[in-house]
């Protein structure tokens, strides 16, 4: 096993060098904070905290794309630049051990995204063939975030309802539970606000809601500068009458939920998506060609679409996640060995001053040398 | 053989489980004034320690002790699978207190944890950080948030008391905390989401489940649950 890994080390190593990546060293131990912030309160109990003398939060590096960026922030290197990584990662995990091995590459400020977005694809494949995985053997789905934003958008839903479904994509129950809701009959969203204020953002009244909600947060002692302001509060009280008030029709559900179910080559998607939203007579515009642009970029980096799968309701649900996502599985299996995605707006978050286009991928290299070693 | 029940060592909970045992035949006399030993009668070989309601949920997970009556917030918070690590032999039926998800008043636009997820979603990009919970709960939050309400984006503020204090204080904007009457939340002007009651929680007898037992001790314990169990 330990000469399987070494030799997965090296043939890595010499691809990444050959794919212009520039290795990335981050250290073990973490500030924790850029995660707790990027990922959610959620990954605290996956993790390994411990408190620095002076009271910070430090952490067992849980993964490289943070760091990764973090360090490019701070060099303030040029762009477009690739970064390679190989090393242990540590996670608390019901089942498995807590510390594994993961390699990758995170491709930062390439504008032209459906070069980057294929290049990303291409490599992880790359990757597992010179590992030794059959790629015959493995499953490749792909999602993109994009097009389903697209579709909610082409639908014509009120702004707060796309918001909402959104933040679900990629989790299959809640959307579903979303979803339900916006179709069925008026909900009670309404139940429990002061009648007198629904009239008033019925009407629009933005500027009398604002002074009624100023008051009462003046009232409670609410700090006026920190938080929700009341111009906000009254925006949305507004939005949330219309959207409380809209209904998905029976139609635009069932267009919904037929784009939800497309799952097929990746080859035929464009012809199966053509189909589905051209019958409805809806247009996805600028998404469909991104999506259909990377393919052609696939094709000139040697992927062979009719290997891989699209589905449109695989996603990653991580916030920053803004495009492309992709995994790749042994057949049968629901465990990656390799996955990636775009994800547009982690850089900002974690501090750079403009926004830097970024796609990555990792590799979990204990289950690759399994696979590879019997 | 001996086996060891901690209750709470003060306050209405002390008096209500000593109320309670007292039911099962069990007379509790708390010994000198800064002793956690007692004199029991009514149940041979069975020893009365007096902990702190949070202590007691400690011990019972670490199996120092055989039972324990705690609140049941308290074993949800501090035990990461309850279910596993103790048993539930009663619902006692005082120690009533509710663990709620509370937001200021003043949020009229929000009354339900969708609208809170609407909320925290939009946070970010509006001000720059996530929207911040104080609370002493953070597991139970966590539970709540991310698991039943799909709610990621969020940051937990440690609390240790006066957690209502803490929208006003601007150190978070919404809290999780517990209430028994609403009127403290209501002094302080903030109400409870209509889906946001995380835990009915009351006072439990429980019995660890991490307890390494002697057969004499193990029969004494089945002794113990069914005197509760009619």
């Amino acid at each position: 096993m330990a000469a399987g890994k070494d030799q997965i080390g090296s043939a890595l190593d010499e691809l990444f060098a050959k794919r212009g990546a520039e290795p990335a060293e981050p250290p073990i131990i973490l500030p924790a904070e850029p995660y707790l912030d990027t990922a959610g309160e959620a990954l605290r109990r996956r993790i390994f905290l411990t408190r620095g003398e002076s009271g910070e939060n430090l952490c067992l590096r849980p993964d490289f794309t943070v760091p990764v960026c973090m360090r490019h922030i701070a060099e303030g290197a040029d762009l477009p630049r690739r970064y390679s990584y190989r090393g242990l990662v540590f996670r608390q995990r019901a089942d498995g051990p807590a510390e594994f091995f993961q390699a990758g590459i995170e491709d930062l400020g390439e504008e032209n995204r459906a070069t980057s977005d294929a290049r990303a694809v291409a490599d992880a494949l790359a990757s597992l063939d010179a590992c030794g995985v059959d790629l015959g053997t493995i499953d490749v789905i792909l999602g993109d975030q994009g097009l389903f934003e697209a579709v909610l958008r082409a639908l014509g839903l009120p702004e707060g309802w796309q918001r909402r479904l959104i933040r679900t994509f990629g989790h299959d129950g809640q959307l579903r539970a979303a979803l339900g809701r916006l179709a069925n009959g008026p909900e009670d969203a309404l139940a429990g606000i002061d009648p007198q204020l629904v009239d008033l953002a019925r009407d629009r009244e933005e500027g009398t809601l604002t002074r009624l909600i100023r008051t009462r947060m003046e009232e409670a002692g609410l700090p006026p500068h920190s938080g929700r302001s009341p111009g906000e509060i009254a925006a949305r009280l507004i939005e949330k009458v219309q959207v409380a008030e809209a209904r998905l029709s029976e139609g635009a559900l069932h267009i919904l939920e037929e784009f939800l179910a497309v799952d097929c080559r990746l080859d035929e998607a464009g012809e199966r998506l053509a189909e589905v939203m051209g019958t409805a007579g809806l247009d996805l515009g600028r998404a469909m060609t991104t999506f259909e642009t990377r393919n052609l970029a696939m094709r000139a980096a040697n992927v062979d679409l009719s290997r891989l799968s699209y589905r449109a309701a695989f996603g990653r649900p991580i916030d920053y996640y803004t495009g492309l996502v992709f995994e790749a599985r042994m057949r049968g299996s629901e465990d990656p060995l390799a996955g990636g995605g775009r994800y547009d707006r982690l850089m900002t978050i974690l501090g750079a001053e403009a926004p830097i286009p970024a796609v990555g991928f990792s590799l979990w290299l204990d289950r690759i040398g399994e696979v590879v070693n019997g | 053989m001996t086996i060891t029940l901690a209750i709470p060592s003060k306050g209405r909970l002390m008096e209500k489980s000593v109320a309670a045992l007292k039911d099962a035949g069990i007379a509790v006399t708390a010994g000198e004034s800064r002793s956690y030993r007692t004199s029991v009668e009514g149940f041979d070989g069975l020893e009365v320690l007096l902990l702190s309601a949070s202590e007691i949920a400690r011990e019972l997970r670490a199996g120092a002790i055989d039972f324990g009556i705690t609140g049941e917030d308290l074993i949800r918070e501090s035990v990461a699978d309850p279910d596993m690590a103790v048993s539930f032999v009663k619902r006692l039926g005082f120690g009533h207190a509710d663990v709620v998800v509370a937001v200021p008043e003043a949020w009229v636009d929000v009354v339900s944890m969708d609208d809170l997820g609407d909320v925290a979603g939009s946070f970010r990009a509006r001000h720059g950080r996530r929207l911040r919970i104080a609370t002493k709960y953070w597991r139970l939050t966590q539970s709540f948030f991310s698991r039943i309400h799909g709610i990621q984006s969020y940051r937990i503020v440690e609390s240790l008391g006066a957690t209502e204090g803490a929208p006003a204080a601007g150190s978070a904007d919404i809290i999780v905390d517990i209430t028994t009457t609403g009127s403290t939340l209501k002094a302080n002007q903030l109400k409870v989401l209509g889906d946001g009651v995380i835990l009915k929680s009351e006072a439990c007898l429980l019995r660890s489940a991490a307890r390494q037992r002697e057969a004499g001790d193990r029969a004494l314990a089945e002794d113990l649950g069914r005197r509760f169990a009619g």
